[in-house]
């Protein structure tokens, strides 16, 4: 039981810093950047490039990897997302395709056997009667502090309450002064940041593998559409649901059932409730 | 859209070129083509739900694997014909069809090519949970009865086939239900408010769409001799779909309502994006640079 | 007289607010009928009403002395009512020719698949609205607003409706196209043609209409002749800001 609650809360922690990093660019413009996969993958990846094949520190190689991710997230922002202009369903398609592309390319550069990468601080501890790797424990807090500090930035900085105008009216944001384009850009690449942190989480978690994005991918758009678009407590809220929901499933029913009742709840929400559990009415 | 003898000049030259390929390249190229026959089938079938409605389906091999699963499972657990276990994998598919169907009559955009790429992945995960002594789990299903001998008559049939399904595609949309359908995908409310009941309509395309990933599906599966969940509910697989649609619909020497059933559709607004373009030749060029790198055997796909 | 549209206390609530309320009125065969109010008084919501768009709260609507009100849209223009909007919906990547084969279709799959579109049927609704025969084949996306009102229409005429509901016809056209239309509508009325139309322009709309009925808030506030509806006391206080 202990071992559930603890398990839960660790994997839902990353899963909300994941959600989070989608749901910035989400909550402007409704654009379902469905290669938010790339950054979890190239994130893992560089990762493991700079501090397992060059054993540079890994403060370097973590670093590396947000700097790589917020830089593919402005590239993105000007090379696709600007250029198709608000055509939703193109800005999906083509955002996907990257995402193959680059599990292609990461295919040629690293191979596709899956890699395992070192802990990013090892040793095991006893927490409340259930054991917990450091790793994980360490990927769950880092992860907390940063949706701690991207709360705290969007509320209380003038950037950041920037970010939430545009997201609410960008033609209302635009008339009291603030310039759109320009925010859009920093909250593309702050969510690629997000992103390949949440890559390097995730891959320490589980394992390093060209096809590790699209697992999460469609976890976060879950989260995100079933929390309700916007909301970060909804948010939150919904990361912990699933992440219970899957370490319950492993732990009582079985391993193989992990993602298939994830799959229902979301399917059966877009269905029923588009709007989500706790969003606002869209028209 | 008016038909020009050039139209058939040109066709009729592709067919011919199709038809003396075996005699041309060599039996690795023609595995290819075969491959390629295949794809083209889905994407039709892709067209038909998809670029003609403007329901974005992102679970296509879902259907597709539909198919296929229904053909391996009849032949192979319970002794099945062929020509029995193909006509019932394309009735199966088609209630796969109104699976889909279901919450396109609810939801759209976006949130509709969420729900079928949740689809697609949930396929992914219970078939190898579900009645395991079925589909052999992840293993998946091997030595399917082959309808063909060698690669040359494996190609006739996967070429006949899909000449069959544009040709059948391609007369559907030229009726006055194909310009419907494609009306529904600009704008769904005028088409209801025209008089027309577009849950019919819809139901029909996706119907119609099924029956030919079902049928695909099926055949394909006999080509391969083999089906596993990876290999079918795949995103790669259903990019491969979208991709040949986006490149096919670019075809400008053909007649627009050919190029839209056989070679796929033009997807106008988008094609016309040039980033959407880029990203589709993107993927087409890192496809071939695997491909060929898996040719020279270096490393294997999976 | 036959009624050809016959509300009756017609209401429709969207959670606290009443945007129809109670409202009755009767449209005989072959009669025009304006409704006008200010913005926002409810009138295109009794249209969505009518054609099924919007489920009413209460009331009962009959078309040719049958209810309709638990019909489908497509079911109702069947019936023989069929409206336009006040923002043109074309399908922008048809011509102007498949834009009114749209709407001259019959709502049958087995006759959509197996029956032929009827071409000079297509070209003569398209000129009888104003379109020249070059104009046929131009894609609806490189049309002008004025072009894309005359269309809309002319794919609300295709479906071969007798009751037509005219919202904002008028809006966005020139002169010129204005004489145009209202010279169709006269002719189509002197053919047996309803009309339920409203429009901003009340100077344009005056000379097609037999009677006006004026809104406000979904509430009914006058009937009557144009002239006298307009010269009412309630209408003049909420339309025009006259005490």
């Amino acid at each position: 039981m202990m071992q559930i609650i603890v398990q839960g809360l660790l994997l839902s922690g990353l899963y909300a810093l994941i959600a989070m990093g989608f749901m910035l660019i989400f909550s402007i413009g409704r654009t379902l950047n469905l290669a938010y996969g790339a950054y979890i993958m190239v994130g893992g990846y560089m990762y493991f490039w700079l501090s397992q094949q060059l054993g540079m520190p890994q403060v370097i190689g973590f670093l590396g990897a947000v700097s790589v991710g917020a830089l593919i997230g402005l590239l993105k922002h000007r090379l696709i997302v600007k250029p198709l202009k608000g055509d939703a369903v193109a800005v999906e398609i083509a955002t996907l395709i990257l995402a193959l592309i680059t599990q292609f390319a990461l295919v040629l550069i690293f191979g596709d056997a899956s890699k395992i990468l070192l802990p990013l601080i090892p040793g095991v501890v006893t927490v409340a009667g259930a054991q917990v790797t450091y790793n994980i424990l360490a990927a769950t807090v880092m992860s907390w502090i940063i949706i701690l500090a991207l709360y705290a930035f969007v509320r209380g900085t003038h950037t950041g309450r920037a970010m939430q105008a545009v997201s609410m009216d960008e033609k209302g944001a635009a008339i009291s002064g603030i310039d759109p384009d320009r925010i859009n850009m920093i909250t593309w690449g702050i969510s690629g940041a997000l992103g390949a942190a949440g890559g390097v989480f995730f891959a320490s978690y589980t394992q390093l593998s060209p096809q590790m994005w699209l697992a999460p991918v469609i976890i976060s758009v879950a989260i995100v559409i079933v929390g309700g678009i916007g909301s970060i407590i909804g948010t939150l809220i919904v990361a912990h649901i699933i992440g219970f929901l899957e370490i319950t499933v492993v732990a009582v029913l079985a391993p193989e059932l992990r993602g298939v009742l994830t799959m229902v709840l979301i399917i059966g929400v877009l269905i029923m409730r588009p709007q989500g559990l706790f969003g606002r009415e869209e028209h | 859209m008016d038909l020009r003898p050039h139209h058939f000049i040109l066709w009729g030259l592709f067919i011919a070129a199709m038809l003396l390929m075996p005699e041309l390249v060599s039996k690795g190229t023609l595995r290819t083509m075969i491959f390629a026959c295949y794809l083209a089938m889905f994407a039709i079938s892709w067209d038909i739900l998809s670029g003609r409605t403007g329901y974005i389906s992102f679970g296509h091999p879902f259907l597709i694997g539909i198919g296929a699963y229904t053909t391996a499972i009849l032949t192979r657990r319970y002794g099945f014909p062929v020509e029995a276990s193909i006509p019932i994998a394309v009735v199966v598919t088609m209630f796969g069809g109104l699976i889909v169907l279901l919450p396109a009559l609810r939801i759209k955009g976006s949130y509709f090519a969420l729900v079928t790429l949740a689809v697609m992945e949930l396929m992914l995960q219970l078939i190898p949970v579900v009645r395991p002594d079925l589909t052999a789990g992840t293993r998946g299903i091997s030595r399917l009865p082959a309808l063909t001998r060698g690669a040359e008559d494996g190609y006739y049939l996967a070429v006949g086939l899909m000449l069959a399904i544009a040709l059948f595609a391609w007369l559907l949309m030229r009726t006055r239900l194909g310009t419907a359908l494609w009306a529904i995908g600009m704008n769904e409310e005028s088409v209801r408010g025209s008089g027309l009941s577009t849950t019919r309509l819809k139901s029909f395309a996706f119907l119609v769409s099924a029956a030919i990933a079902g049928l695909a599906g099926a055949f394909y599966a006999h080509h391969l001799g083999a089906v596993t969940p990876r290999s079918i509910f795949d995103v790669n697989l259903l990019f491969q779909i979208i991709v040949a649609c986006l490149l096919g619909g670019q075809a400008p020497f053909l007649d627009p309502s050919l190029a839209h059933s056989s070679w796929c559709f033009c997807w106008r607004t988008c094609v016309r994006q040039s980033a959407l373009r880029w990203s589709s030749y993107g993927h087409f060029w890192s496809q071939f640079s695997l491909r060929s790198r898996d040719r020279a055997g270096s490393l294997s796909m999976r | 007289m036959t009624v050809a549209l016959e509300v009756r206390n017609l209401v429709k609530k969207f959670g606290g607010l009443v945007a129809t309320n109670d409202l009755s009125f009767d449209l005989a065969e072959g009669e025009s009928l304006g409704l006008i109010g200010p913005n926002g008084a409810g009138k295109t919501t009794v249209f969505s009403q009518v054609m099924g768009e919007l489920r009413q709260t209460s009331g009962t609507i009959k078309l040719f002395g049958t209810e309709i009100s638990g019909l489908s849209t497509a079911q109702r223009i069947a019936r023989g009512v069929s409206r336009t909007y006040q923002v043109p919906r074309p399908f922008a990547d048809l011509s102007v020719r498949e834009n009114i084969r749209v709407g001259l279709m019959p709502d049958s799959l087995r006759a959509m698949i197996f029956g032929a579109a009827d071409k000079n049927r297509e070209a003569e609704l398209a000129q009888s609205i104003g379109f020249s025969p070059a104009d046929l084949e131009r894609p609806a996306s490189e049309l002008s607003m004025g072009d894309l009102r005359k269309l809309e229409f002319a794919r609300t005429l295709a479906t071969g409706a007798k009751v037509l509901l005219l919202d904002e016809v008028f809006a966005g056209l020139t002169t010129g196209e204005i004489s145009q239309i209202a010279a169709l509508i006269q002719d189509l009325r002197a053919r047996g043609f309803t009309f339920l139309m409203v429009s901003h322009d009340l100077p344009a709309m005056e000379p097609l209409v037999d009677r006006a009925l004026a809104i406000e808030r979904g509430t009914l506030l006058a009937q009557g002749p144009f002239a006298e509806v307009l010269s009412d006391a309630a209408v003049r206080a909420s339309y025009l800001g006259v005490a």
